[in-house]
């Protein structure tokens, strides 16, 4: 316990010497906040169901701040380790090569929470952000989402043969994935063959979760989408557990 | 006593057997290199050893212990250099050593190791920053952290500059002395001649010598030249006052005579002494390591 944490810290202050992993999982989430605040305003629309733009759209750029992390600075770092052999080298002293994983995993998390904190300041002080929802359920509902970007960026460093592969396949996920599940631009917008389209992405049932549970929904009300995040959340880890190498 | 010791190691990878059978024992104390060409199996000898690749047959025991079995047990007792391991990008010195102490029960100081290796001024420094002979240097403290009682080492040198390398060299005689044992792959014959008590070269996952330098070269069979140069015509006195040639040369003035008996110079100098035979630019030439692990590498290369 005493080694992961100690991992964990070092893989922290690495985490936030990467200027890349600063700028999109918390300058480029409040920079979107700020543009499109300052475009529409915080007044109900009939378009978001008599929901303000801010209101909706900051659980949306939770899911891109879960995205950043999950599936670009998690899975890179996972395979730079491995194609740069310092995971080969964990693996030869007492430590089980998996904290390295597990520590990689917390930091993310971290940073996420980082990144959704500023944000909820930001919407705050700008904006004056509402928050109608259940703050257990909220937690629930982002813990879930998550989890299950997350076991996809385990999978996508698990498969990939090198850095180089890695950083590509996390690309092709994860800009469709930021514009089409509703994280950046709603759904609402869409048109039909997109909202289609979006049924693919992961992060598009955990955007609709975070936005309706934000804005008051029940959680019985989202199921389907609990049910598909959960069901990612364990096939994913199964894949990553059984193809991840370790060189 | 034995602290490695290897019976029939066997790892293929596809149909290939990268390493064949092979079998040798590490003694308490000593400096044992591993060389061989490019591909020759000597990083998977040495990971297979420390555990880091499980292997298909054969008997593997390190300080009495199963590489593949007691992981936690064996990395507490041995040090690892990998070939070509980098670090974390933008981690600090000090970092990466405090980050490798916390892994350990019983870790040596890293501080003390710092100050013996004078990299000192550099641990505020990114690893990044560092020049190639003081990354190998932060990769063998990151090996002593555990205190262990054998270190191994994969190319330590490949790569250093001349200086670098002579300093690598020092504190490797010096893990010696301080009763460590030594397992080292190498490329550099001058540095298995300096460093190593005994050696073993492998060729395609095959041992094909093991002992000191010295009884290799000698068991080689390759000759040492005797080169001089004398007016006379001493093609007669060669060919039968002279013991132990196995032949010679003459070209004009000079004269080349291959011996494998060492006291043929003595007496080759005595000869032209006594007979008042003037000669010039006598020189002597005795079989390297390198010309023995050519030789010993075409051989094999032959026979298959």
């Amino acid at each position: 316990m005493n080694r992961l944490v100690n991992i964990s810290k070092i893989e922290f202050k690495l985490l936030t010497r990467n200027f890349m992993n600063i700028f999109f999982a918390l300058v480029f989430p409040s920079m979107m906040l700020l543009l499109f605040g300052s475009i529409y305003g915080n007044e109900p629309s009939a378009f978001y169901g008599g929901h303000n733009m801010v209101d909706v759209s900051v659980p949306g750029y939770i899911g891109l701040i879960v995205a950043v992390t999950g599936l670009m600075t998690l899975p890179l770092t996972v395979a730079q380790y491995r194609e740069r052999k310092i995971l080969k080298r964990f693996a030869a002293t007492p430590i089980n090569p998996v904290d390295i994983l597990i520590s990689q995993v917390i930091v993310n998390f971290i940073m996420t929470l980082l990144g959704i904190a500023l944000l909820i300041v930001i919407g705050k002080i700008v904006f004056d952000l509402h928050f109608f929802g259940n703050l257990f359920v909220v937690t629930f509902a982002f813990i879930l989402t998550t989890f299950s970007i997350f076991s996809v960026g385990l999978v996508i460093a698990g498969v990939s043969a090198n850095a180089k592969a890695a950083t590509a396949i996390s690309y092709i996920v994860y800009f469709p994935m930021i514009f089409l599940s509703g994280a950046i631009m709603p759904m609402e917008i869409m048109p039909k063959i997109i909202v289609y389209i979006s049924k693919v992405f992961p992060l598009t049932y955990g955007t609709e979760l975070l936005k309706g549970v934000w804005t008051g929904g029940k959680l019985s009300s989202y199921s389907p989408d609990i049910i598909v995040l959960l069901t990612i959340s364990i096939i994913c880890t199964l894949l990553a557990t059984k193809f991840f190498r370790w060189e | 006593m034995n602290v490695i010791e290897v019976t029939q190691l066997t790892k293929i990878y596809g149909k290939i057997n990268a390493v064949d059978q092979i079998s040798f024992n590490v003694k308490k104390g000593e400096i044992f290199g591993m060389l061989g060409p490019n591909g020759a199996g000597k990083t998977t000898t040495i990971e297979c050893i420390i555990g880091l690749k499980k292997y298909e047959q054969g008997i593997v025991n390190v300080v009495g212990l199963n590489p593949l079995k007691d992981r936690n047990a064996l990395y507490g007792k041995i040090g690892v250099q990998l070939q070509e391991t980098s670090f974390q990008d933008k981690i600090k010195v000090k970092e990466i050593c405090s980050l490798f102490e916390s892994f350990y029960k019983n870790p040596y100081p890293y501080e003390k190791l710092i100050d013996k290796f004078g990299l000192k001024e550099k641990l505020n420094s990114y690893v990044d920053n560092l020049s190639g002979g003081q990354k190998q240097k932060l990769s063998i403290i990151l090996a002593l952290i555990p205190n262990p009682e054998i270190v191994f080492l994969d190319e330590l040198t490949t790569g250093l500059d001349p200086q670098a390398r002579q300093d690598m060299w020092k504190y490797v005689k010096e893990l010696k002395e301080e009763g460590r044992t030594v397992f080292m792959t190498t490329h550099y014959m001058e540095e298995a001649e300096y460093l190593c008590d005994r050696i073993c070269i492998i060729k395609k996952g095959k041992i094909i010598a093991l002992d000191t330098v010295e009884n290799i070269i000698i068991s080689s069979g390759l000759e040492t030249e005797i080169i001089f140069e004398a007016e006379q015509d001493i093609t007669n006195l060669l060919s039968n006052e002279l013991e132990h040639v196995s032949k010679f040369t003459r070209d004009d003035h000079k004269y080349i005579v291959y011996s494998q008996n060492d006291g043929v110079l003595g007496k080759l100098v005595y000869m032209l002494e006594t007979k008042k035979i003037s000669y010039k630019n006598l020189n002597i030439k005795r079989p390297t390591l390198d010309d023995t692990f050519l030789k010993l590498i075409d051989e094999k290369v032959e026979e298959a």
